[in-house]
């Protein structure tokens, strides 16, 4: 256990630095961009140089670099001269709601369908669910996305997070009201994109762990077909839905930028999407670190949450 | 009235292509409280078949016809519903191969209670407690129960599979090739165990298996299966020294004896194959004594002596020869 922690702060590191690199490998600099005004001076381009650090050698500006990132400074956006940290949390804070409420619902009906599925093996609702979910997992999510903003633009909000009328003297729940509608349709895109693997997945592990010995014995002891399925069946079946998951959702963090793209959600994903073509380096190097923190983070919690679902798993 | 009757067994297995195995063909055994009794065959002879069918536990491509009576109540008529109140309550199971019967995710203890609440044995503390005496019983530590399967040997899983079985006071138990995964001691083990547990709680014990020196061992009686039917079937001191099929003969001269010297025959040939009707006697192709009506007419299970039953035409003959004596006389 505290090895695999160990690991995930190794493999964070390895990230942090091949992050730092990977911009500073890219043609051309911040500046050449930044000094692109009429005017420009090499003064100007020398102050700044100075002004970010890159004047420096790399090793230095890399051990500046993780000086800060220690300090939870993540730099200046060269957007709008905002702290990075700042911006990514306010950005965070709008996408982790969103994204959790698609991925949580597609898991929960990724599972249930696939269980389903299995469990009545060669049945119509069976045949219907398997092919629904291999349509949902096959349509690209700009494509569904767009389906859904055309089907649905004139009864639910087509973009934004809020309704920028609804004045700040209105109670508390109807602005709740405002996001929630606000959020309905990018999150039944992001939903309806991934809910499609956990029900194939879900389902063939379901089908195999239905041919397992010991629900045999479960049949034999006179139990009754749903507490078989349930408590038996599905609790082996979910193990390898775990690491889907985690997976999935590391994924999902860094797809939703297409979903925020589309339906303009302010969170980190549409961030990313305008600091690519700001050329905002700090914005682009932060928003790079969550999404790999966070893949490893929630890596690390479904081996911890193995642990606890798989007793043969010692550490 | 027995406490288990099987009567005129018959299983058929859809295969994909539309065709039917007939898998068991009209078997009938009848136990009595604490007597054990041994299914023996070579793979694929229906054994296995024939006690999932007992149980109702066949999948949906099996069709099933027959009777199935405890206490002379067909357990099989009611349909899955009324099949799963006799399950574990009047007929429990021990697997083959018990690493995989235990689900692993569950603690040992709570596999052993899980049914008693269904059956109406105990709840809560009372089955937990239950549990913990039942594996004393077959000499496991009640506190192991808190373990889960893969922290037991396979001597200890087997054993708490069949303390699992013994949950609900079963009156029958059958035993599908109970000691095949175990090495001879702890086969040894085992055996002794069933043995103990049948006379000491009246357990009636359907011991299915592939090994004869198993069989000899444990029951008072056996069947011998060949190709889904009944070869033979009768005491066991009978079948091994009195066989009339030749197949029990052949049998019991394919395995090998410790003590003697004489030599493992093996029976050439294979089993014939069950997807298509069987003229004449299923062991007609292998058999070393065959007679010219074995290849068209199929021999009916008779009764040749005392609780002693054999399909083959040559017990025709000793009977027919035995009627000509006595008529010429």
């Amino acid at each position: 256990m505290i090895k695999r922690g160990f690991f995930a702060l190794v493999t964070i590191f390895v990230a942090i630095t091949i992050n730092f690199f990977l911009f500073r490998v890219l043609p051309g600099n911040a500046v050449t961009d930044l000094s692109r005004v009429p005017h420009a001076s090499p003064a100007l381009r020398h102050a700044l140089l100075t002004e970010f650090g890159l004047d420096k050698p790399k090793w230095e500006q890399y051990l500046i670099y993780l000086n800060n990132l220690a300090h939870g400074n993540m730099g200046i956006s060269f957007a709008n001269q905002q702290p990075v940290s700042h911006l990514l949390l306010a950005d965070l804070k709008n996408t982790i709601p969103m994204v959790t409420l698609g991925t949580v619902t597609a898991i929960v009906l990724g599972v249930f369908t696939g269980v389903l599925s299995a469990w009545r093996r060669g049945s119509a609702p069976d045949h219907a669910s398997t092919n629904l979910a291999i349509s949902a997992y096959a349509f690209p999510t700009q494509w569904l996305g767009l389906m859904l903003l055309i089907l649905f633009a004139g009864t639910l909000p087509a973009g934004g997070m809020s309704d920028p009328f609804l004045f700040t003297a209105e109670p508390f729940w109807q602005h709740l009201a405002d996001v929630g509608k606000h959020m309905i349709l990018p999150a039944v895109t992001l939903m309806l994109t991934t809910y499609g693997s956990f029900t194939l997945v879900t389902r063939s592990s379901m089908l195999e762990t239905l041919g397992e010995d010991y629900v045999l014995t479960a049949r034999a002891k006179g139990l009754p077909a749903r507490r078989i399925v349930w408590r038996h069946a599905v609790r082996n079946a979910l193990l390898p839905v775990v690491t889907l998951i985690a997976l999935e959702l590391g994924f999902i963090v860094g797809g939703a930028v297409l979903v925020e793209v589309i339906f303009s959600w302010p969170g980190i994903g549409l961030a990313m999407y305008s600091a690519i073509g700001q050329r905002d380096y700090p914005m682009l190097q932060g928003g790079f670190l969550i999404l790999t923190v966070s893949v490893i983070l929630l890596n690390f919690l479904a081996d911890l949450l193995y642990f606890r679902l798989d007793p043969r798993i010692t550490a | 009235m027995s406490l288990l009757e099987v009567s005129d067994l018959h299983v058929w297995f859809d295969l994909p292509q539309g065709q039917q195995v007939h898998a068991v063909q009209g078997v009938s055994f009848a136990l009595d409280p604490g007597e054990r009794f041994g299914l023996v065959g070579e793979s694929g002879c229906g054994k296995t078949t024939t006690i999932l069918a007992m149980m109702g536990l066949l999948p949906p491509s099996a069709t099933v016809s027959g009777a199935v009576r405890i206490d002379g109540q067909d357990v099989l008529a009611g349909g899955e519903d009324s099949a799963r109140g006799y399950r574990w309550k009047d007929i429990a199971m021990v697997f083959q191969g018990a690493m995989n019967a235990l689900n692993p995710v569950k603690k040992v203890g709570w596999q052993i209670a899980e049914p008693m609440a269904f059956h109406g044995v105990a709840t809560g503390a009372a089955a937990r407690r239950r549990a913990g005496e039942l594996l004393e019983l077959v000499g496991i530590p009640a506190a192991a129960g808190e373990r889960y399967p893969h922290e037991f040997s396979g001597g200890m899983r087997q054993r708490a599979s069949i303390a699992m079985a013994l949950a609900c006071q079963p009156r029958i138990l059958l035993a599908d090739e109970p000691t095949t995964a175990l090495d001879v001691m702890v086969q040894a083990q085992i055996l002794d165990l069933l043995t103990r547990l049948s006379s000491e709680l009246g357990l009636a014990l359907v011991l299915v298996t592939h090994d004869l020196p198993v069989v000899a061992q444990t029951c008072g009686r056996a069947a011998v299966m060949y190709a889904g039917e009944i070869a033979e079937a009768g005491p066991m001191e009978t079948l091994f020294h009195a066989p009339r099929h030749p197949y029990t003969r052949l049998l019991f001269a394919a395995t090998p004896d410790l003590y003697g010297d004489e030599e493992v025959v093996s029976i050439g040939g294979a089993p014939p194959r069950l997807d298509r009707p069987m003229t004449g006697c299923p062991f007609q192709p292998r058999c070393d004594v065959v007679l010219d009506r074995c290849a068209g007419q199929h021999p009916a299970l008779r009764l040749v002596g005392a609780g002693h039953e054999a399909a083959c035409h040559h017990t025709e003959d000793q009977a027919q020869d035995r009627t000509e004596r006595v008529g010429s006389t």
